[in-house]
């Protein structure tokens, strides 16, 4: 019984992904489902032509970044929080969860106007730099664990051996919470190369990303290349997950694992 | 521990707080400015003080808008959240290879693009793919048409994309839930389903009820869903306000609804807090 409920919520969870992998590989130009034929060349024109591979590569070089700014402003908040424990940190910390708290349309009409008014309005930089603040709150929660899991022997171990704070943080601090940034990195870069309503707001009419492209493609009459480009997006979210698992512990993460 | 005087710290935590203030905060007040502006057909908008944008706000369409906003992601994060719940109960108990298992499936659908979805149920739901032609080859349906645009097909967009992150969400404390009050119970004899009823939901009561009020705030600004998946008269206001500020190029009014939007999100936000801080006393 509560095999089945899983198997349920498990079979509706990934259907529609194998529908969208059949579209991608069917020969036919109709989207028809299963394929009569088999065929690569939707994937040959997603890999080939001009505008499919900009895309790709405004959306990666965006994710990036965008990672790098988030997780370094989070690590800042974080380590301030953990240094001093001020009443100031505090209030930066909770003002870098607010961006999870609302919904996405009123961030992206705020940083519409705030690019237009900066003169910023379809540039790179303004989709970079607003993905980079929004996508803050995962990482500023994931190395929140981190720091709570130092414990208080080694850094006063270090510093009793003459360690400078910024010695303590290079040398004892950071080796101990790169597995959370790491993770915080790749939650926001998947996030950010998926995130569709921010980016069009922002610069979508003249910063086309992956999702935008998908999205305007859908709409104004779509073929298979948009199937192939979904499933692109699947395998690459899957292999960076499973290779983050191996370097974080997501169980441990998100509970306790029953045998341990 | 004795600490030099650092200047270092507040350097650092000045410096992250400007980003924030700068990227996150300034934005919001300028949006609350601009909704007082006038619109220019012209160009974007006139500097003005006007409660015109706002006084668009109270007219049937709008209220209508509203209404089926409220009603739509209410309906789909109480949906969301029943689903989810045991979901994850019986996931949190299982072996810890299935555990990553589902928490990799979870954390893939998480971040998986709500554009991608959208046309994954899109083609699901259509004529020449996925369930209409599923039923007719079973002899179930005779003239299978497609099943999108609907305000059901809308609805079960919602619910697939809120699942992985109420699970994700409500994981870590079911995941270290104290386990004994239910293994006593079992003990006893009672039976699983009035376990659930009488130790499982009035614990994680509060839980529940302030993950369902996130869930509703974040139903409440999704876009893709209701143009993909629902028709026009099932939109939300995200799409209205979308369509206002981009479409017709009405900065101001596009503003005021998302205003009005932050001061219900605000209010929702607070009561889940509240409720959560006097239930803990």
């Amino acid at each position: 019984m509560r095999k089945l409920y899983l198997w349920i919520i498990a079979f509706l969870l990934i259907a529609p992904f194998v529908v969208v992998l059949g579209v991608s590989v069917g020969a036919s130009k109709n989207i028809t489902f299963p394929p009569e034929a088999l065929s690569a060349a939707w994937y040959e024109e997603l890999l080939t032509e001009a505008e499919w591979l900009a895309a790709i590569g405004r959306s990666l070089l965006i994710a990036v970044i965008a990672g790098v700014i988030a997780t370094t402003v989070a690590l800042a908040i974080n380590y301030v929080l953990w240094r001093t424990g001020s009443r100031f940190a505090k209030f930066t910390f909770a003002l870098g969860l607010g961006p999870f708290l609302l919904p996405p349309i009123i961030l992206a009409l705020g940083a519409s106007l705030f690019w237009a008014e900066v003169g910023w309005y379809g540039r790179i930089e303004a989709t970079i730099v607003s993905h980079g603040v929004f996508l803050v709150t995962l990482p500023l929660v994931i190395i929140a664990r981190g720091f709570a899991a130092l414990t208080d022997e080694v850094i006063e171990a270090a510093q009793t051996l003459g360690a400078t704070p910024a010695q303590v943080f290079r040398t004892v601090v950071l080796p101990l919470i790169a597995p959370y940034v790491a993770t915080g990195f790749a939650l926001v870069a998947i996030i950010s190369v998926n995130e569709y309503l921010i980016a069009n707001m922002i610069s979508g009419f003249v910063v086309e990303t992956l999702p935008i492209k998908i999205f305007n493609n859908v709409r104004y009459g779509y073929s298979p290349v948009v199937a192939a480009a979904s499933m692109l997006f699947v395998a690459l979210t899957v292999t960076i997950l499973l290779a983050l698992s191996r370097i974080t512990d997501l169980v441990a993460l998100f509970g306790t694992s029953k045998d341990g | 521990m004795i600490r030099s005087p650092s200047y270092a710290p507040r350097l650092i935590g000045g410096l992250a707080f400007a980003v924030m203030a700068v990227f996150f905060v300034v934005p919001l007040i300028f949006m609350i400015v601009v909704s007082f502006y006038q619109p220019d057909p012209m160009g974007f908008y006139k500097v003005d003080f006007v409660w015109e944008n706002y006084a668009k706000f109270f007219s049937s369409f709008y209220y209508s808008v509203s209404f089926r906003s409220i009603y739509s992601s209410a309906l789909g994060a109480v949906l969301v959240v029943a689903l989810a719940f045991p979901l994850v109960l019986i996931v949190s108990d299982l072996n810890r290879t299935w555990q990553l298992f589902w928490i990799i499936l979870l954390l893939s659908l998480m971040c998986l693009s709500e554009v991608i979805m959208g046309f994954a149920w899109l083609i699901l739901l259509s004529e020449s793919a996925g369930l209409p032609r599923l039923l007719e080859a079973l002899g179930l349906w005779d003239n299978p048409r497609s099943l999108s645009p609907s305000f059901g097909a809308m609805l079960i967009g919602l619910v697939f994309l809120g699942f992985s992150i109420v699970a994700l969400i409500l994981y870590p404390s079911l995941a270290r839930r104290d386990r004994s009050i239910e293994e006593a119970a079992m003990t006893l004899g009672t039976p699983p389903a009035l376990v659930f009823f009488k130790v499982l939901l009035p614990t994680f009561r509060t839980s529940l009820i302030s993950v369902t009020l996130t869930m509703f705030v974040y139903l409440l600004g999704v876009f893709v869903m209701p143009t993909m998946l629902g028709r026009p008269k099932d939109w939300t206001m995200t799409v209205i306000i979308s369509d206002k500020a981009l479409g017709d190029a009405n900065l101001p009014l596009g503003a005021a609804l998302a205003v009005v939007m932050l001061i219900v999100t605000v209010i929702v936000l607070l009561a889940s807090a509240l409720f959560a801080k006097g239930r803990r006393i």
